[in-house]
């Protein structure tokens, strides 16, 4: 029905739309997403033809490109087939008219209806939108914000048109009035298409049938909602969920790193992307469908950095750990929960090569690791368990960090004494001489874990192992180093393995979560359902047994097995 | 968790006391040309004299002055302690770390020689090999390093075994560590006090076996050593002058050893920190 091809707006020099490609059916919803300054309401706007920047690229709206259509042939469009709800309801509503009166007013200039006709219809709409009888002479300055949104809905469904355009309808009400328009909306006129421009995922969650991801004037991902909201693909995609407060995920908020920047060649997102090559910054990708997804990127979206396949370790007749396959993300956390002595540290010290696997294969980014050179160890490292047996007591601050640096033999003494300090101030230690030449033992727990996470840090890994890195602390400095990682995670785009045998804290900080119990991964998933849906009763026995401020005599007594 | 080898030595009075004799036992050899009044090799026809002022400790039976041969023989003495001392110190510390770091077939063939070498008395070929060659005193550093590193290179691999299991070799081998740089960074360091140890007491055994095979005539006879004095001495048991001749050198080489053991004992604890037991109780 709507079909648009290479859309590009620009406004003087700006280009804000640079070769928009959708689609919407029948009674589709279809949301563009994206943050505030993408081009959303540029979109709606150019499709209404109200944009007052250059439009280029084709707009079929039931076989009749809009862009080409005289005014006079638009303007019969226009509110009557094609109709929008604009962001801002008190600027749009005309202060001098009566809210009845300004729905009426399409109807009649369309000449669809008679003046009794359309005063009927405007109040059936009213009435439909939920304002009371008593409002619907009253003048836009004495309606709350709802109702106004509510007037523009009626207003707009006024002709059943049959594209509906919706510019962030709900941002401006609260919570119980979003849920009310919200499912007047998805109600209202099912064969009308509705195009919902929003940043609000909630919206999107509710309303649409498929979304498509904007940045920087371009789709980057687009899909069935409920199926990029869960798995997003795309690293924009996944850190705009990520940053989005809702209740569904567990883990912190993070951010996205950098700010929007326009222009830049090459893919727009590549400055804030933590997975970008060099292709990325010269040339722009194109939207490929790629399983069940379409995504514009160079790399086909997240890559999996690190994968294990039936990883197997025998220590004698005891099998540490049995035929684990996982794959960990690029960017992401992955958990891996058990219980002390269920194989969590050999695991991890067999994807570190401290142990030669007994069957099963280790890869990292798709080539199978065969012999674990300084390469790999630049692109994976770890903090063990316990910092103060894991630094050596010879070496001081300075030169425990540089450490990794002088194995590798990475730059001069000097560069790598910068490197060394540099990395020190981004896990928050102090960087003056005197603690510079400080020895482990004269540090606190806190510090020794912070100094063993910049010593693992400092050959700029893409995967960080962290083994356990808050067992030996209290819970005010276990929260500094957890958002610590985070933090590191959303600057640096670090993947994570996390252990620990915290439930809690595993919630907290990952993606997806995995259960391990006497060497296998019994369960796997993202954090929500593994913390929500648990389908093994190992799984649900730790989460009884989890830290609760609540009183716990009943669940103790059930946790009990 | 740093264990003090200087404390360990100086809590202990047999240790202060061994220093003290070393110190002057290396003094004495440092400073041997002046002390000797004569050139310990001179021969002359004023052969066994009595103590005088002329000859301290009277003269041998070719008239060479004892005195300045028992300065000189503190030198053959110290230097073939102290050679075969580092150099089989070293040798052990060589194999036994690297068993211990690259272990497979290496680790088997290296320590079943050790073994080999552990059950055959080593004084038994060493008489055998000198009888043959009589060996100089290179030589003889040489041959007694190959045959006293094995002791070492056992307790080294042993002590490396446990140190390699420590998390900060683990750390170094995930920056991508090579064998070479954990021995050399992370394992030899902390085998400093034992190494130490092991030197003394390989000092000692070298200092006691020169001195056994001079005494059995089987060393370079044209170097001065307490051994062969021993032996010349003995020969004149007849007269008096063993109280000049023979007692004088054999204090100076049980001091000498005594002085060694004593220094060992003191930093044995080191080892074995529960040796310490007797001081907490």
């Amino acid at each position: 029905m709507l079909e648009i091809k290479d859309l590009r707006v620009s406004y003087g020099q700006d280009v804000v739309l640079n070769g928009i490609d959708l689609e919407l059916g029948v009674g589709e919803t279809l949301a563009i997403v994206g943050e505030s300054g993408t081009g959303k309401t540029t979109l709606g706007l150019s499709i209404m033809r109200l944009v007052e920047g250059t439009v280029r690229g084709t707009i079929r709206f039931n076989g009749k490109d809009l862009l080409t259509l005289s005014d006079n042939a638009m303007q019969q469009i226009r509110w009557s087939q094609i109709a929008m709800v604009f962001q801002n309801a008190n600027n749009v509503l005309n202060p001098i008219y009566t809210v009845l009166n300004q729905i009426m007013e399409p109807m009649i200039e369309h000449g669809l209806k008679s003046k009794k006709e359309a005063q009927d219809r405007a109040a059936e709409l009213l009435g439909y939108f939920g304002l009371p009888q008593n409002r619907f002479t009253a003048y836009p300055h004495q309606l709350s914000g709802g109702e106004q949104q509510k007037v523009l809905l009626a207003m707009a469904m006024a002709n059943d048109p049959e594209l509906l355009i919706l510019d962030e309808p709900l941002s401006s009400l609260d919570a119980a009035a979003r849920a009310e328009v919200g499912n007047l909306i998805r109600e209202t006129d099912k064969h009308c298409a509705k195009l919902l421009a929003t940043h609000d995922l909630d919206t999107v969650s509710k309303l649409a049938d498929r979304m498509a991801v904007l940045y920087g004037g371009k789709i980057i991902e687009a899909g069935p909602s409920q199926d990029v909201l869960s798995r997003p693909r795309h690293p924009y995609t996944r850190a705009l969920i990520r940053a989005y407060p809702n209740m569904t995920t567990v883990k912190d908020l993070q951010g996205i790193k950098g700010q929007m920047a326009r222009p830049v060649s090459g893919c727009p997102f590549h400055p804030r992307c933590t997975q970008a090559i060099d292709i990325c910054r010269t040339e722009v990708p194109k939207l490929v469908w790629n399983q069940g997804r379409h995504i514009a990127c160079h790399r086909g979206g997240i890559i999996t950095l690190l994968s294990t396949k039936n990883l197997t370790k025998c220590f004698g007749s005891l099998k540490a750990i049995e035929s684990v396959s996982l794959h960990i993300e690029a960017g992401e956390t992955l958990s891996l929960v058990g219980q002390t002595g269920s194989g969590k540290t050999t695991l991890a010290k067999t994807i570190m090569g401290l142990h030669q696997p007994t069957e099963g294969d280790v890869y990292l980014e798709g080539a199978k690791v065969d012999s674990r050179g300084r390469d790999f160890y630049k692109r994976v490292q770890m903090v063990f368990q316990n910092p103060g047996e894991s630094l050596s007591h010879r070496l001081s601050v300075l030169e425990a960090v540089m450490e990794p640096l002088d194995i590798q033999e990475i730059g001069t003494e000097d560069e790598r004494k910068e490197r060394a300090i540099q990395v020190l101030g981004e896990v928050e230690l102090p960087r003056t001489n005197d603690f510079l030449s400080k020895y482990p033992h004269q540090l606190s727990g806190g510090e020794m874990q912070r100094l063993a996470i910049a010593r693992a840090l400092v050959l700029d890994p893409a995967l960080l192992i962290t083994d356990e890195p808050t067992a030996f602390l209290d819970a005010s400095i276990q929260a500094k180093i957890l958002k610590l990682l985070l933090n590191l995670q959303e600057q640096r785009g670090l993947s994570m393995l996390y252990i620990t045998h915290d439930i809690a804290a595993a919630r907290k900080v990952s993606d997806r979560i995995a259960i391990m119990l006497d060497g296998k991964i019994i369960e796997e998933g993202p954090s929500n359902e593994i913390i929500t849906a648990p389908k093994q009763g190992y799984t649900r026995s730790l989460l009884r047994a989890a830290s609760t401020l609540r009183s716990t005599k009943s669940t103790i007594d059930e946790g009990a097995l | 968790m740093h264990i003090d080898l200087k404390k360990e030595i100086k809590e202990s009075s047999p240790g202060k006391i061994g220093i003290i004799i070393l110190l002057v036992m290396i003094t004495v050899s440092l400073l041997a040309p002046v002390l000797a009044r004569y050139d310990p090799y001179q021969q002359s026809t004023a052969s066994l004299l009595s103590p005088s002022w002329n000859h301290w400790l009277g003269t041998n039976h070719v008239g060479q002055d004892i005195w300045s041969r028992l300065v000189f023989g503190a030198r053959t003495s110290l230097l073939v302690g102290f050679g075969v001392g580092i150099l089989s110190m070293l040798l052990g510390t060589v194999f036994g770390v690297s068993a211990a770091m690259l272990g497979g077939l290496y680790e088997k063939v290296v320590m079943r020689i050790v073994d080999a070498f552990i059950v055959i008395p080593m004084v038994i070929i060493v008489i055998l090999i000198s009888a043959y060659i009589r060996p100089s005193i290179l030589t003889l550093i040489l041959l007694l390093s190959l045959l006293s590193w094995q002791g070492g290179a056992r307790i080294m691999r042993a002590q490396a075994l446990s140190l390699k299991e420590r998390g900060h070799v683990a750390a170094a081998r995930s920056f991508g560590a090579h064998h070479f740089y954990i021995a050399w960074r992370h394992i030899v360091p902390d085998l400093g006090p034992i190494l130490l140890v092991e030197f003394i007491y390989g000092v000692r055994r070298a200092v006691f076996m020169e001195a056994g095979l001079a005494f059995l005539g089987i060393t370079d006879p044209t170097v001065v050593s307490w051994g062969m004095m021993m032996r010349d001495a003995l020969s004149f048991s007849y007269l008096n002058v063993w109280q000049w001749w023979l007692v004088p050198t054999g204090v100076a080489l049980s001091l000498t050893i005594i002085g060694l053991t004593f220094v060992g004992h003191a930093a044995e604890p080191v080892i074995e920190p529960r040796l310490r037991g007797a001081e907490v109780a």
